[in-house]
Order: structure tokens, then sequence, then C-alpha cells
């Protein structure tokens, strides 16, 4: 199995599923769009962007590029081979996250050590992490699909790497990445076929014990659900970010105030163009904007997953799992991140896949999308009777 | 083929799951869309008032306040632009370094500043009225939630010479004395206010709605004379320092108008730096002062007695032997008389004479005399503080004091009460309001007191009183005809009459056709002089002088020049007569020249 063998099956642009190239395409331009609207005006205001406004738009302009290349580079890759690597990419992207963690090589903003600088760029390994979480699992899944009614053999030893990957993320801290990477892993098992009573109760007790301790402390329950009401919760301190983000969205009613009108990411919404960029859509582009946003994500999904279960039906269960694994990453990750702008969920780093400002998340799901891509064209040309 | 490859493995998994967690997302989906609804569609104007709280700010459009100017156009208050400098505290989060610049820049004390940026609120004036060159460095800093905004400072150019007149605003730029009070709602005009929304960093991004344009302030044009102003205020000035007197005012006003043309107090302050400001610097006396005017009224008596031809002009009244007692009290003159003329008790200043004459009028029409002539009731000009005066009801006068009231004393008038009064006698008996504003109409036809024939004869017996002979021969004004009345007053303290004094005197010119009304007050004289005629007289003569002169008012005694120096040094010996040259023209129905006796010496002044 030489490396051009993979390569010898070049992809005909007519063989790519439009169904899902299209609502990608689409939310990938509408996401450059307000990346540039809503940095504006904190680009123009900040002495670390050289008052550029078109800082952060340029770089998400090569990120695109980089990531569409990078898609279709990872078209070019039959699954075969992503699963063969999966274990290993896991674990180089274990390494990463040991290697972000060590104090003057993982770069540190905000409180958070989640970046590798390299060179002119920073990488953020715990985007790619949630990639080869779904091709890792997939494989793991696909391994021990006999397995998965056991505890022991199929639950425990994903358990075990998720708490090693858990406790890597938590030191950096990004609860979003984790708690996006452990729905893709226990997802994928759950869709795989894991015990059903075992997930059922294992899910059981972790949301008693959940509530307990949050019903127990009042503290801890007054925190947990300060964002469901942020203007009487600390509105300038926990509550601000949201309770500007539910301002943006009220101030954009239907039709929304136009296109670059937000008052909001006029320095008053932290983050416009990365965690909050759905509120400036909700602000500027109005309900119209946000339902087309979440109508095309659910296109996406939808695709996703029926990419997967196509796959399973020809038998490539792995490729099926990767698509739908992919699925649950992009519903699950713009689930939480619209539900926190929305005030919805409370308030996690997570950026909105496809659209927000960020090199690596832009890459990864780029990437992701290449390989579901590939599964589809498998598909295809299994249907066609060619050899995939 | 591989194991995982099998195509029967497929079978063993089962698909409801994956259909079970579509379903799952896209039920969080759906829900993500009813939220988008409800705060977009149903909530939104919650959020956006939430909203509007944080950033919709109403910004004042400041009016400018009207200037004040003499009645030439002369600048007396005027607006110059300035800035404060004021913070949104929930924004300003300093390092201490910026809080010690800013502190420094602005000379305030580290701590103040800090309880400043501490408050509650989103607006505080951290410094006011700061000049724009210093504000600019302020600003130049660059600090968050530090912002400024222009505001207009009130200068009086002429400072201290027109201070109570003008008077002077507060830091909201409303007026707190003077005129800048009086006149504060035509000055102030309105402000108007624009609805803006700001950018975090307090950068104005749009309006709102439609802005309230401010209404301008409007100018005012006082009836005062820069020029004489300056004048009167000089001559009080000298006045004050040569008899080491507490206080003084002088008012002089436009016979034929009734405009004040000069309105000065002592002491007086700088309205342009007021950091050391006492009730005493602050007071307008001319308007918030009674005294009890003393000899200044007695023609005011005569006139009345004239009115009802109780006397005539050359009625003889028996002033021997120089006091009269009425009840237990006793009335005297400073110096016996014997028989004078009602003419000569004016000349002489009589106290007896006066109350002889009172004797013969009734306290109701004493009263409606006095009334008539605005004492006891405030001029209504808009000073704050302006005081009516004591005139008590006549029907409870006791003979005493109906007498004592006919030579200025158990009565108590303002200044500006006693030269507006003596108005009548520089116009033909009647009498107009006295106004602070320029009157650009024909000369106002006044409210009659007396008759123009008993107008001028009391202006004869005042132009005496200021020839030889008279009282206040210092009152003499070279070139020009001058009447007036000297008053020298005891002042009460404590019920008590004290040795201190309150000298006065009023006299307008020229006689043959009154421009000019000159009213002094000397209080408290100390330089050994107490005489209205020695120490207020003189102030006149001044003043008078330069504001005939510089009013290019025609001479009506032309005079050869060696006697301008006899007059204004040697009163005591007889100066040439002023008056009867021209006297036959002023009035036809005027006393005969033949009446007139020219004494040796000039009368010494009762109290």
């Amino acid at each position: 199995m030489s490396v051009y063998r993979y390569a010898r099956a070049p992809a005909q642009p007519a063989d790519i599923d439009s169904l899902l190239a299209w609502p990608v395409l689409v939310l990938l331009l509408i996401g450059l769009v307000m990346v540039y609207s809503a940095s504006i005006a904190t680009a123009g205001g900040s002495r670390f962007t050289g008052h550029q406004e078109t800082y952060f738009l340029v770089r998400h302009a090569v990120f695109l590029s980089i990531g569409l290349i990078a898609g279709a580079v990872a078209f070019q890759l039959p699954l075969r081979a992503w699963q063969q690597f999966a274990p290993w990419v896991f674990l180089a992207g274990g390494l990463l996250l040991i290697l972000v963690i060590v104090p003057h090589i993982g770069r540190e903003v905000n409180g958070a050590r989640r970046w590798l600088p390299l060179g002119p760029v920073n990488l953020q390994p715990s985007e790619f992490m949630k990639l080869f979480a779904v091709l890792y699992a997939a494989d793991y899944t696909v391994r021990k699909l006999e397995d998965l009614g056991s505890f022991k053999r199929g639950f425990l030893p994903m358990a075990m790497v998720m708490l090693l990957v858990g406790f890597l993320l938590l030191r950096e801290p990004d609860f979003g990445a984790f708690v996006v990477i452990v729905a893709i892993a226990f997802g994928i098992l759950f869709l795989g076929g894991i015990n059903l009573r075992l997930f059922l109760l294992l899910a059981l007790v972790l949301v008693i014990g959940f509530v307990a301790l949050v019903w127990l402390s009042p503290y801890r329950r007054a925190r947990m659900f300060s964002f469901m009401d942020p203007f009487e919760n600390d509105p300038f301190g926990k509550g601000y970010q949201l309770s500007h983000a539910l301002i943006a969205f009220g101030r954009g009613e239907w039709a929304g105030v136009g296109l670059g009108a937000s008052v909001e990411k006029l320095f008053y919404l932290p983050e416009p163009h990365t965690d909050f960029l759905l509120a400036v859509i909700a602000e500027e582009l109005g309900f119209a904007g946000v339902a087309v946003v979440v109508l095309l994500f659910l296109l996406v999904v939808q695709r996703l997953f029926a990419i997967g279960r196509q796959a399973i039906t020809l038998g490539r269960v792995y490729s099926g799992m990767v698509a739908q694994g992919v699925g649950i990453w992009l519903g699950v990750q713009a689930f939480i991140n619209m539900g926190v702008n929305m005030g919805l969920l409370p308030t996690k780093g997570l950026t909105l896949p496809l659209m927000s400002f960020g090199g690596s998340g832009i890459v990864a799901n780029c990437i992701a999308l290449g390989i579901v891509l590939r599964v589809d064209w498998e598909n295809r040309q299994l249907m066609k009777g060619l050899p995939a | 083929m591989k194991f995982a490859d099998s195509p029967l493995l497929s079978q063993t998994v089962p698909a409801w799951r994956a259909r079970f967690m579509l379903g799952a997302l896209m039920l969080g989906f759906a829900a993500l869309i009813t939220r988008a609804v409800y705060l977009q569609g149903v909530n939104n104007e919650y959020y956006q008032e939430k909203g509007a709280s944080r950033y919709a700010r109403t910004l004042p459009l400041a009016a400018t306040r009207g200037r004040i100017s003499d009645r030439y156009g002369d600048m007396l208050a005027v607006s110059t632009p300035v800035r404060s400098i004021w913070a949104i505290p929930d924004d300003t989060k300093l390092q201490p370094a910026q809080v010690r610049e800013l502190a420094r820049l602005l000379d305030l004390e580290v701590r103040d500043l800090d309880r400043k940026l501490a408050t509650d609120g989103d607006f505080v004036f951290i410094k006011r009225q700061i000049s724009p060159e210093l504000a600019g460095r302020v600003m130049a800093l660059n600090l968050p939630g530090i912002h400024d905004q222009p505001e207009f400072r009130r200068y009086y150019p002429s400072g201290e010479v027109a201070a109570h007149l003008i008077g002077f605003t507060g830091a909201e730029d409303h007026g707190q004395e003077g005129m800048e009070l009086a006149f504060d709602a035509r000055l102030t005009g309105e402000a108007g206010s624009r609805r803006v929304i700001k950018d975090r960093r307090g950068a104005i991004i749009e309006d709102v709605e439609g802005a309230r344009q401010p209404r301008e302030g409007q100018d005012i044009r006082l009836s005062v004379d820069a020029k004489l102003q300056y004048q009167a205020y000089a001559a009080l000035q000298d006045a004050i320092s040569a008899n080491h007197a507490k206080a003084g005012t002088v008012a002089v006003l436009d016979a034929k108008s009734g405009e004040i043309l000069a309105l000065v107090n002592a002491p007086t302050y700088n309205p342009n730096n007021r950091e050391k400001l006492s009730g005493a610097q602050l007071r307008n006396r001319a308007f918030t002062d009674s005294f009890e005017p003393g000899s200044t009224l007695k023609p005011f008596t005569i006139a009345l007695a004239l009115e009802q031809g109780k006397v005539r002009f050359d009625t003889p009244i028996q002033t021997a032997p120089g006091h009269l007692t009425i009840g237990n009290a006793t009335i005297s003159d400073a110096h016996p008389h014997g028989v004078l003329s009602v003419a000569e008790v004016i000349q002489k200043s009589s106290n007896v004479g006066a109350a002889k004459i009172a004797g013969q009028l009734t306290p109701h029409d004493m009263w409606n005399n006095f009334d008539a002539l605005g004492f006891g009731a405030p001029l209504k000009l808009g000073f704050p503080g302006e005081v009516g005066g004591r005139l008590r009801p006549w029907k409870f006068w006791k003979p005493i004091e109906q007498a004592t009231m006919s030579y200025g004393h158990g009565i108590s008038v303002s200044l500006m009460q006693l030269a507006h009064a003596y108005l009548v006698f520089a116009r033909d008996g009647d009498l107009v309001p006295p106004t602070l504003v320029r009157q650009d109409g024909e000369p106002v036809a006044g409210t009659r007191v007396y008759s123009p024939q008993t107008a001028r004869e009391v202006r004869a017996m005042l132009e005496m009183a200021v020839g030889p002979g008279g009282t206040a021969p210092k009152a003499q004004v070279p070139g020009y005809r001058v009447a007036g009345k000297t008053g020298t007053a005891h002042k009460l303290e404590g019920g008590v009459y004290a040795h201190k004094y309150v000298s006065s005197f009023v006299g307008f010119a020229p006689v043959s056709d009154p421009r000019l009304l000159v009213a002094v007050m000397i209080d408290e004289p100390s330089g050994g002089m107490h005489y209205g005629g020695d120490v207020a007289a003189p102030v006149f003569s001044r003043i008078m002088g330069a504001a005939l002169r510089s009013l290019g008012v025609p001479p009506d005694a032309p005079e050869p020049p060696v006697l301008k120096m006899a007059a204004g040094t040697a009163p005591a010996k007889p100066a040439k007569p002023a008056a009867p040259p021209a006297r036959a023209a002023l009035a036809p129905k005027a006393m005969p020249v033949a009446a007139l006796r020219v004494p040796r010496r000039p009368a010494r002044e009762p109290m």
C-alpha cells in the first residue's frame, strides 16, 4: 500500500455531493462576510492589529483558502488510508495537546493555553483533535463492533481515552472542546451500537450526579442558571457578554439593522468575530439571517448523516461512522455555540463551525468535510460498480 | 478484505440510532429557531431598551447665553468657550499611573479623583470649565471612559467696575446676581438635545432621532454707559479711601428717560475670580441697603406744602431758637438761623423749618406723597434682595414722627429709590420708572406727582443749596448750573443713633434742562468729615462734571476759568452765584432773583 496508489483516482467535480457542498460553501462565505463585518471596529480600533480594519478579513480569507486546499487534499485520500492512520493521528493529536500545556511552548491568550506558535500563525490542537476524535472513534467502533455490548471491552477503553484527553483539555482549559470531543466519541459509540442499557444507565448516573451537585449548592445553582437572565445576574460581570448578545438579537428583529450597521460589535460585544458571530448576524441580518444559518447547518448535518447511512448500507461502516461523526461534531458544536449566543446554554468558549474566525477550526472543518465528500464519492463509485 | 470492511457488519449497526441522533439534533435546531423568534420577534423591545440604556445617551446641546452690553454695545458679559471633563465611571478602568497622570494634569488630588471614578451611574464631572487647550491634552491621554464636552464660561470684561450691576452666573450657567439673575430667562435661551448611540469608547455613532435645536439666549443691551460707569467707579473708590469709609454707592440716571446710566457700589469684587468673596463685597447696596436719608428728603416735604398752597417760595418760617419741642422730643438745627424763607429752609437745610412746614400737612397726605415717590416699596428692577425701605402706615404716625420724617428720619429708603424720586425735580414734576434696559423710544411721559411749577420752584431751591450760602457748594460743576441736596444722617444701631454717619448727595444738571441725575451715598466716613456737603458732594461734582462733558452737554453757566478753581477749592468763600444769570430763562414762574439772599458762609448741615 504505497501512497501513490491512494491518489490514483482523481475526483471528478460532477461526483461531489452538491447537497453537502453548496450549503457548506454558503456557510463559509456568509462566515467570511460576517467575520469582516463583525471585526471591522475591533480590528480598526486595536493596537494589536495595527489599526487595520481588514486584519481579520485577510487572515480569515487566507485560512479559508488553506482550508479549501487541505479539504481538496483530504478528498484525494481513500477512507481506507484515514482508517489506517486514525490511531496514529489521534495519538499525534494527544501529543500536541500535551505540548500545548507545556509552559514556554504553548501560547497563552486570556488565561487559556490553547495555541502552539507556528511561525506567523498559531495552531490550535484542540480543533484538530475534534477531527482526530471522529477518525479514531469511528475506527475504534468498527474494530470493537462485536464488543460494544460489553462494558469492559467496549465502553471502558474509550472512557479511559476520554478521561486522558479530557484531562489535557481541561488543563488548557478548553471546556468547550472537551464537551464536543466527548459528544463525538460517545455519539459514535452510540451509533455503532453500544449496549443501550449500559449507555442509558451511564447517562442517567451522570445526569443525576450533575443535577444533585447543582441542586445541593444554591451558589452553584445560581451560577448554573445565571445565563437565563443575564440582566438580573451580574449584567456587567459574568452576564456582560451574554446580555450584549441578547441585545444584539433584540435589535435585529426580523430583518436586521442592515449589514455593517451593528452597534453591539462596536466594542460592546466581546469576541464578535469568534464566539459571538451569530449575535452580529442576528443584529445585522435579523431573524432571517439567523434562520438561514440554522437551516443551512441543519441541511449540512442532515446530509452528513445521510451520506453516513448510505456508506453503512454499502457495507462501509468506518466511512459511515466518520461521516456521521462529523455530523455530530458540526451539529453539536453549532448547536452549543448558537445556544450560548441565544442564552439557552451557559457561556462556554466554542466557535461557530465553518463561520467563526479561527484558522485551526476552519481548516479542521474543511478537512473533515473533504473526507466526508470522499466518503460520498466512494459511495458513488461503489454504486457505479467501480472500485472505491 | 479486512474484517472491518465486511458488508455483514453493517447489519449489526442499528439504523434507528442515527435517525434518533439526527432527530435530537433537529429538535435542538428547532429550539434555536424558536428561541430566535422569541428574542427577535416577541421580546425584542425589552432587549432594545436594555441596549438603549447602555449605549443611547441624551446629549445636551447648550444654548449660548446672551451677551450683556452697555448702551453703546460695549460688552459687559460674554460667554467664552471652555470644556468640561467628565467620565462614565463604569467604563473607566484606569491604571494607577493613568489616574496619577490625569490628576496631575487637572490639578486634582488622586484621592478625590479615585472617589469620583468610583461613583455609580454613567456620568460624573471630573473637572469643569477648563481651557480648551488643557482639555485637549487630557483627551490626548486617550483614557477609556473619559470624555470632554464644550461649555461656556462667563467672562466680564469690565471686571469689578460693573460687578454689582451685571452680577454673575453659577456653574450651571444661570444667573446668580445682578442683571444675570434679573434677565436670566431671556439670557439663558433654551438648551436643545440630541439622542445618540455611542460606541463603547464614547464615540457617537448615530443620532437616534431628530435633534432638538437649542434656542440661543438673547443679547441684552443695558441702559448703562460703560464710560460713565467707570468714571463713577473711579470717583467712588477715591472717595471711599479719602474718607476711610466703610462702603458707598453711586447711581447715575438719565433724567429724560429714567434709564440707569451707571451704578457702582463699594466694596466691590472681581466677578471673573470669585474665590474669596464676602457678603459685604457682594451687596448691591443701591438696592439692598436702606438707610435713613436725612435732609435729602426735605425737598419732598416742601414740594408737598407748595403743591397744597400751604407755603410759597418765600413764605417766612421762624426757625429760632434753632430747636423745636414736640411732645417730649426736641428737634434742633446744627446752627440756629432765625427767620428763613421756605427756599432757605432747603438751602440751609433747617430741620426746624422742615418740621414746622410738615406741621401744616396731614399724615395721610405726607404718606401719599412718599408713596407716590416710590418709597416703602421695592422698585422691582429684578435685583435680588431689593428692599422697599421703611414707611410706616400714616394712621400710626405720632406727631414727632411726622416731624422727623419731614427731614428724613424715621423713614428709610434705598439709594436707588432716593435717586429715582429726585427725578420729579429734574423733570417737571412727573416720575418715570427707572430702567436698566436701553430705551430707544421717545422720552417717556411719567406719572405726575407735582405740578411743573412746584417742581421748578423746588429745583430753584436745590440750586440755591449748591450755590453760595448753601450746604453743598462742593457739588458745583464748573460751567454748569447744578441743583441738589445733601443728607447727613446718624446711623441707627440697635435702635439708638450712633456716632456713625451716612453722607449723601442727590443732584442733577444742567438746571436749565436737566439731563443727568447723580446720587451718592457714603457709608460711615471716618476721615474727619462726615457732612454730605463735604463727603458726598465732591463725588457728585466729579462724576457729574465728567459725565456732562463726556456726553457733550452744552454748558449753561459759562464761567471764566479763574473762578473754576475758586469754586472747587474755596467753597467757604462766596463764589460767584452760578445760577442767577440763567434763572429767568429757566422758568418764568420761578423765584425772582431778588428773593435770593446770598449768605456769607455755607450753613452747617443739621442732622
